[in-house]
């Protein structure tokens, strides 16, 4: 009888198949008791084989980039596509201060390169310095005082490695021995000797394009335990280090600790000013003010991403073609891309033709600024096909808005608030999971569910209500029509059967904060009414006099697609809003018709975690208290609200 | 289907791996000297030694190096019993003695016992443990 499973890794399936081997093949009968010496045999057989399938199975896991897992190996496999991983980032901050020399005879300052500053332990105890790259020098003024003016500041050490080229070392590397090194930071320079005082530039290259054998370039790969290594050109595809002619490497860059640089804005000088005989300055110097607290900074890309993009951007061959294409593209031109989104024009309604409409949602903040978005749309051209014209639009959040009854038993938990706070420290888990905070994210409902029912024993079950919600900004003071799109089909409150109110058939499925008008002084707020076809209604402007007496101020102001879930509102002159965020917004909700709510094109999808509402239910028939049910506490599965935030009565 | 085992007799091979001279074969272990091998191996393996099975074996190892006592003597027994009723299917235990000779720096064990199934006299199997490291 053959051993026939040669990838068992099992050990205890193996040993049964050597057992069954001697038991057809073999005179000796013992096998079957442990303390035999055949089974001790039998044990020491099975135990290699159970090891060298398990190393076969690591290795071949490990050979494609699917199933590896060893970052080095997924690097190297990646390689092999021309893909080099992003680096660790640092993170960037402005600063300014003032140096007084007054009475002193120094004409020039200057800054060296290396160590400027340092946080002020504002994160424990934890520390971070901070480094300039290249020397800055300011000039004295008449007054005696030079100043130093928005100074970009790098969170990182500044290391200096030089390398001598080597015809004798056989195979010599160049590998930076520092991990956490931002290659976007890198700088290397190439002299003929350590001495000489002319240097050149090298450059980094990612590809062949635009190569002779006069460009001075260099090739970078990442190799074990997240090191680089510098690949110089062979005098084909780039200059050719030599001895005597350029034999002296000089690299400089920055160790950073990545993200965990970002949101300083206090600092103490810690850097090194030299006057223009270079004799150091060290008195007169000022307070940093800071101009911009340290941001964009980023860990290392992850190996997840790198199986991702890798395969993508080698599909791509730097040529933005398809819409995936540019998805590929911007992370590489964009280190600090944390989600990106693009769709052609032809996608929308009405088309645009011959443009490629692209959002991209930065690691911090919400949105990029202009000056980033003009540059990603340059760097695009680059790769995109001629007579496309690739759009960097704003970013469009729709918002998932809950409300949880929670019913608990009260004999499992010490308390509601407890389970409470279980309840939503994972639903904030959730929040952040990438099942969301992505393009084309969709909001599971039996997972958030799931998310509630898990957090606590004590927890029986749930009632939740979900939300959709898109901001508004309005133009204060001025007429403008406006047009908002959900991605989500609306669900229509009583189809068929519309409650009736003031003679009007009202639907107020649409629900807004309260804003003010142009020539009325009461506070409004927006609802609809369905057309007979249940498909499309009408807006309009209501007031409330009191919570049960809502009067219908404007008619047809707008029409609502509730099959698209789109609300466009005509022409209107808003005045007030009762919500500001830093602008004058209109909250606008409506329940999803499916409560499945998915991230369409260029919206993408966020729990509002200011939001969520999660409250405590006693689950009466599980505590024991009320085995009968005559005095359960029903909850609603449906939202009933007319309005959002709190209601402002017209009187 | 399983092969069934055919034969009442127990066939073991030698740990010496030593060639049988008449034969040119490995030398094998038979019946009762096969079991008796399998008492004491497991009598002297300590749990965790074998892969994958780590309740297999004795303390009776690790005991040795107690104080030289009839107290310890009396826990090896007890392990000695333990281990062969748990793990040796073949034998039915009849008497397990252990002396303690503190001259000797050792312990005497004399353990006797039936083999199920084989219509064959006592048997009886006595060895000395010796602490070694």
């Amino acid at each position: 009888m053959p051993l026939v499973n040669f990838s068992n890794i099992d050990f205890d399936q193996i040993k049964v198949s050597i057992r069954d081997y001697l038991k057809a093949n073999s005179n000796f009968t013992d096998y079957d008791f442990e303390g035999s010496n055949l089974s001790t045999i039998i044990d020491t057989l099975a135990y290699n084989t159970y090891i060298s399938s398990y190393n076969a199975n690591m290795v071949t896991n490990e050979v494609f980039i699917d199933s590896a897992t060893l970052r080095e190996n997924v690097v190297s496999l990646a390689r092999n596509i021309g893909y080099v991983p992003r680096s660790r980032k640092a993170a960037t901050a402005t600063i300014s201060f003032e140096v007084n020399v007054s009475e002193k005879n120094i004409s020039t300052i200057t800054l060296q390169p290396g160590i400027v500053a340092t946080s002020s332990l504002l994160f424990g105890n934890q520390s971070y310095v901070f480094s300039v790259l290249e020397e800055t020098k300011a000039t004295v003024s008449p007054g005696g005082i030079a100043f130093f003016q928005n100074v970009p500041i790098y969170e990182g050490t500044f290391v200096k490695q030089s390398f001598t080229v080597s015809p004798r070392t056989p195979n010599q590397r160049f590998i930076l021995t520092n991990t956490g090194i931002d290659t976007s930071l890198l700088k290397v320079i190439v002299k003929r000797d350590e001495s000489s005082t002319v240097s050149r530039v090298f450059r980094q290259f990612d590809s062949l394009y635009q190569i002779d054998s006069k460009t001075p370039l260099y090739f970078l790969q990442e190799i074990e335990n997240e090191r680089y290594e510098l690949l110089f050109g062979d005098g084909i595809f780039g200059m050719k280090l030599s001895e005597g002619a350029l034999s002296y490497i000089e690299t400089t860059y920055v160790v950073t600790s990545g993200e965990l640089g970002n949101n300083i804005s206090e600092f103490s000088f810690a850097g090194q000013l030299l006057d223009q005989n270079g004799a150091a300055i060290t008195t007169g110097i000022s307070v940093i003010s800071t101009e911009s607290a340290s941001y964009g900074g980023s860990s290392i890309e992850s190996v997840e991403s790198v199986k991702k993009y890798s395969t993508q951007i080698y599909s791509a061959k730097n040529r933005a073609v398809t819409a995936s294409d540019y998805e590929a593209i911007v992370p590489q031109i964009y280190p600090e891309t944390e989600s990106v989104s693009a769709y052609g024009g032809e996608c929308l309604e009405p088309p645009a033709y011959g443009r490629v409409f692209i959002s991209v949602k930065p690691h911090n903040g919400t949105h990029l600024s202009s000056s980033i978005k003009r540059s990603i749309a340059n760097d695009l051209r680059r790769y995109s096909v001629a007579g496309i014209i690739p759009e960097i639009i704003d970013l469009k959040y729709l918002w998932i808005e809950t409300d949880s009854n929670t019913y608990y038993n009260t004999n499992l938990s010490s308390g509601p608030d407890n389970v409470k706070s279980t309840v939503l420290s994972n639903v904030l888990t959730y929040s952040n999971s990438s099942q969301l905070n992505k393009f084309g994210g969709r909001f599971k409902y039996s997972k958030f569910q799931k998310v509630i029912d898990d957090s606590s024993e004590a927890v029986t079950s749930n009632i939740t209500t979900v939300t959709m919600r898109r901001d508004l900004e309005a133009a204060l003071g001025q007429f403008a029509e406006y047009e908002i799109c959900f991605g989500n089909r609306f669900y229509i409150r009583n189809p068929g059967k519309p409650p009736v109110m003031d003679n009007m058939i009202i639907g107020y499925n649409i629900r807004s904060s309260g804003f003010k008008i142009s020539g009325l002084s009461n506070t409004l707020y927006l609802g609809d009414v369905p057309n007979p076809d249940l498909k499309t209604g009408s807006l309009l402007f209501f007031k409330l006099n009191s919570p049960t007496e809502v009067v219908v101020v404007k008619k047809s102001v707008g029409t609502v697609d509730y099959i698209k879930g789109e609300v466009k509102l005509n022409a209107t002159k808003f005045i007030q809003t009762t919500v500001n965020r830093g602008a004058p917004l209109i909250e606008i909700s409506a329940t999803p018709y499916s409560n499945d709510v998915i991230g369409l094109q260029d919206l993408y999808l966020q729990l509002d975690m200011n939001n969520v509402v999660v409250s405590m239910v006693d689950d009466r028939i599980s505590s024991g208290n009320d085995n009968s049910g005559s005095n359960y506490l029903v909850k609603s599965s449906y939202v009933d609200n007319l309005i959002r935030g709190n209601p402002i009565y017209s009187s | 289907m399983p092969v069934q085992r055919v034969s009442q007799s127990f066939k073991d091979i030698s740990a010496t791996f030593q060639i049988n001279p008449l034969n040119r074969d490995l030398i094998a272990l038979n019946n009762s000297y096969a079991i008796a091998r399998s008492i004491r191996n497991l009598i002297m393996t300590v749990p965790g030694d074998r892969p994958f099975n780590p309740v297999l074996g004795s303390q009776v190892t690790n005991l040795l190096f107690e104080n030289l006592d009839k107290l310890t003597a009396l826990t090896i027994k007890s392990e000695i019993v333990n281990t062969i009723e748990n793990f040796e299917p073949r034998v039915r235990l009849n008497e397990v003695n252990v002396k303690s000779q503190p001259d000797q720096n050792q312990f005497d064990v004399k353990i006797q016992y039936y083999i199920v199934g084989i219509d064959v006299p006592l048997q009886e199997l006595t060895f000395a443990l010796e602490p070694t490291r």
